[in-house]
Parts: C-alpha cells; sequence; structure tokens
C-alpha cells in the first residue's frame, strides 16, 4: 500500500518534517490529506443523507449492505478519544435517528453500528467516522467476535486498572483491588495470619498513592495531548500512521 | 439478565455506574478488557433510547474506549451496536461494546463490499432521504445551540413514532 511506494529514508523525512510541524499546520496538513475533509468541504462529489452544522452522513460507494451510511464530524478527528463528549453525543443521536430513518425506509430488520479507532481494529480511513449498516437476515454479513475465557483474577486486575483510569474507583473495588505481588520479607514467618492482612493494605495504599500521582501527571498530558497528539502513548502511533498514510 | 446487572442483583465487574448508565467487563470478552456499556432503564433497541440517556451511554463509551487505550496497551478499540436480531443482537437489552484490539486477535469486525449501480444508490438514497424528513433530523439544525448539544439535543418525535417503537418491539423476543 502507501507506505510500501515510499522508501525508508522518504518516511522518515516526513515523519521530520511532521515533527517540526506546528499543531495548526499539523492539523491542516492532515485536513488537506484527508478525503473525507474534502467531501466535507465540498470538494468531493458524495451522496448526502443529512447534514448539520457538526455533522454530516453520507451513504458508502462501497456498502456493506445497500443502505449503508457514514456519519462523520465536520471536524477532523482520527479517532473517538480525540473529540469531546458533547461532540460524541450528538453524532450518536443523528446515528440514532438514521438507524431510525433505515429501518423504516429500507424494509430491514436490523442495524448494526461500528466504530474502528485504529488500524488495528479495522480503521482504514483516517477521519473519524460512525458505520450504521442496516441489516437483514442472511444478508452475508458475518460479523466474528469470539468469546474468551478470563480468569477471575486477570477479570480483577483489568477492573481494577480501568476503573482508577475512570476515576471511578469505589470502597468495593478496593476491597478486592489485586493485591500486588512482592516477594514476603522475612518478618512474615513471625506473623500470625491476621497480621499479614496489614502489609498488603499498606503496600495497596503505597500503589494507589502512586497511581494517584500517575494519573495526575497523565492528566497533564491529556491536555496537552489535544495539542501535541504525538506525545501520548498509544493515540501517537495511531496518528503517525494516520499520517504517514495520508501523506503518500 | 442485563436488568439484573443493573440492580446489583447479580455479581458483575462493573466499571463505571452514574444514574443514567452503567458499565461492566464483558466476562466472556472478546479480548480482555471488553466492556458493555448499559442504560440502567430497560430499551431493548437504540431507537427506543431517550436523546439524554444515549448521549451519556456514547460519552461513557469514549472514555472508556481512552481509558483502554491508557491503560491496557491496545492497538485499537472497536464501538460496536447490534440492533436487532439480524444485526446479531442475542440479549434483549440495548448495549455499546467497547471492545480492545491488537493484530491478529480473531475478531472479524469487516464486510464485502456489495456492488450498486447509479440507479441502486440513487434509488437507497432518495428512500432513506424520504424518511429523514419524516423523521424531522434535519429540523435540529435550526433548534440546537452547541452548547446544549450534549444532553439536550432532542429529535422531534411523533406520537406515530411511539407506535413504531413498540411494533418493532415485538420484534426482538
Amino acid at each position: 500500500m502507501a507506505q510500501q511506494q515510499l522508501s525508508e529514508e522518504q518516511i522518515k523525512a516526513l515523519q521530520e518534517k511532521i515533527k517540526r510541524m506546528s499543531p495548526e499546520e499539523l492539523k491542516e496538513f492532515q485536513k488537506k490529506q484527508c478525503i473525507f475533509c474534502q467531501i466535507i468541504a465540498g470538494k468531493v462529489q458524495s451522496r448526502k443523507v443529512y447534514e448539520d452544522e457538526h455533522v454530516l452522513a453520507i451513504l458508502d460507494v462501497n456498502p456493506a449492505n445497500p443502505g449503508h451510511i457514514l456519519i462523520m464530524p465536520r471536524e477532523h478527528y482520527s479517532i473517538m478519544p480525540q473529540i469531546p463528549s458533547d461532540e460524541v453525543g450528538h453524532i450518536f443521536l443523528v446515528t440514532k435517528a438514521l438507524s431510525n430513518a433505515s429501518l423504516r425506509a429500507l424494509e430491514v430488520q436490523g442495524s448494526n453500528i461500528v466504530v474502528a479507532n485504529g488500524v488495528a481494529a479495522g480503521q482504514r480511513a483516517q477521519h473519524f467516522m460512525v458505520h450504521l449498516i442496516p441489516r437483514k437476515d442472511n444478508d452475508d454479513i458475518n460479523f466474528q467476535i469470539p468469546q474468551k475465557t478470563l480468569s477471575e483474577e486477570e477479570l480483577q486486575k483489568i477492573k481494577y486498572a480501568l476503573s482508577e483510569s475512570l476515576g471511578t474507583k469505589t470502597e468495593e473495588t478496593e476491597k478486592i483491588a489485586p493485591v500486588p505481588i512482592v516477594p514476603r520479607e522475612k518478618k512474615v514467618v513471625e506473623a500470625e495470619v491476621k497480621e499479614e492482612k496489614k502489609p498488603t493494605v499498606k503496600k495497596n495504599r503505597i500503589v494507589k498513592a502512586k497511581k494517584r500521582v500517575k494519573k495526575e501527571t497523565h492528566k497533564h498530558k491529556k491536555k496537552e495531548h489535544k495539542i501535541h497528539k504525538e506525545e501520548h502513548g498509544g493515540h501517537a502511533d495511531l496518528d503517525d500512521i494516520a499520517r504517514v498514510l495520508g501523506a503518500k | 439478565m442485563l436488568c439484573q446487572i443493573a440492580a446489583n442483583a447479580i455479581l458483575s465487574y462493573k466499571i463505571y455506574e452514574d444514574d443514567l448508565t452503567l458499565a461492566v467487563l464483558d466476562v466472556n470478552g472478546a479480548n480482555p478488557g471488553h466492556c458493555f456499556v448499559i442504560p440502567k432503564n430497560h430499551y431493548p433497541i437504540i431507537e427506543q433510547v431517550p436523546n439524554d440517556e444515549l448521549a451519556n451511554i456514547f460519552s461513557v463509551a469514549n472514555k472508556i474506549s481512552s481509558a483502554i487505550f491508557e491503560t491496557l496497551k491496545v492497538q485499537g478499540t472497536n464501538i460496536f451496536v447490534a440492533n436487532g436480531i439480524p444485526a446479531g443482537q442475542t440479549v434483549a437489552h440495548f448495549m455499546v461494546n467497547v471492545i480492545p484490539r491488537k493484530e491478529g486477535d480473531g475478531i472479524n469486525l469487516q464486510w464485502k463490499p456489495k456492488q450498486l449501480n447509479e440507479e441502486e444508490m440513487s434509488t437507497v438514497e432518495l428512500k432513506l432521504k424520504d424518511q429523514i424528513k419524516n423523521i424531522g433530523v434535519s429540523t435540529i439544525e435550526k433548534t440546537k445551540q452547541p452548547k446544549e448539544m450534549p444532553e439536550k439535543a432532542e429529535f422531534p418525535i411523533t406520537d406515530d413514532e411511539d407506535d413504531y417503537f413498540n411494533r418493532q418491539m415485538r420484534r426482538i423476543p
């Protein structure tokens, strides 16, 4: 694909150039490369089915089913975590209304709403969009969402990590927070069963305190992230990939 | 079953809760960290979920998606909704799946494009536009203030709408 047509040096040069851009330049650069921004600007033709000041909905030219609609914000975002909450809400209110309309208009019996954030999730365009796919029985669409089994311990760990990140940790969560696996000190040998609890609690507190600090720095980073998207972990790669893809 | 979760009746791996919305880890998730976000009130399909609740559900889903990116070091996330049985819905309670993704994780949310000719596309476009007009979505652009956008934006709903929703509801066991 696009990446393979560029030599390594070209990609490197491009990455350098992108790194040196100001946030405003970057945004402009992304917009210029983005076919969907061109559609939104009316420079490329499309079949619009709905638009308002924040959102545009068009028919997908390569539909999974007839009536497959793409709902996208007018603003250029690569992935959903970059979008402000109120805009996310609005995008999906429009999705709901369009789903309602397609159920009526197309004699279908259902719809799928699919968002892909990142290439690994199946994202192809670099402009965030919601796919609304009308569904009928036996329409030759086979989504596979396997069921995996996780151990209690793994589930607890994930629950703990996510609630921490979401800031929704409750007492209940804290109680079942995974005990950090730290080699026990010799003292424990003398300790009775009851006393064993103490160090655990302490450790937990320390870990929590550390995480709290970490979280605060996270928050700061998040603010910066809006401006310097390349700085923050997971999203950064995505942005880079999107940029390189768009830079062919 | 999901209403029981909402009522805290059975053990669940709850990660988020507010007045309207609940987010729970899927114990048989497609990937570690697979969550579903549900309204506390019972609605089988998206068309029945009131706008304020729906906007809240998806902004919670977005927060969880961000949290997944931050904590689980994944390469992507999917937001997935199955609305109706042909769409793969198995539980009659509206839910939004948030699925962490990595390369080669055995999940397939892709589709084969269908080829429609210009005429077929135009027919679909017209039919849709006609209904969208009836539903009155396009009127929001005049009434909606950007600041109120999040939870208060309302799509006008007529009485006819309710009947339609009821008919839809009966389709899902």
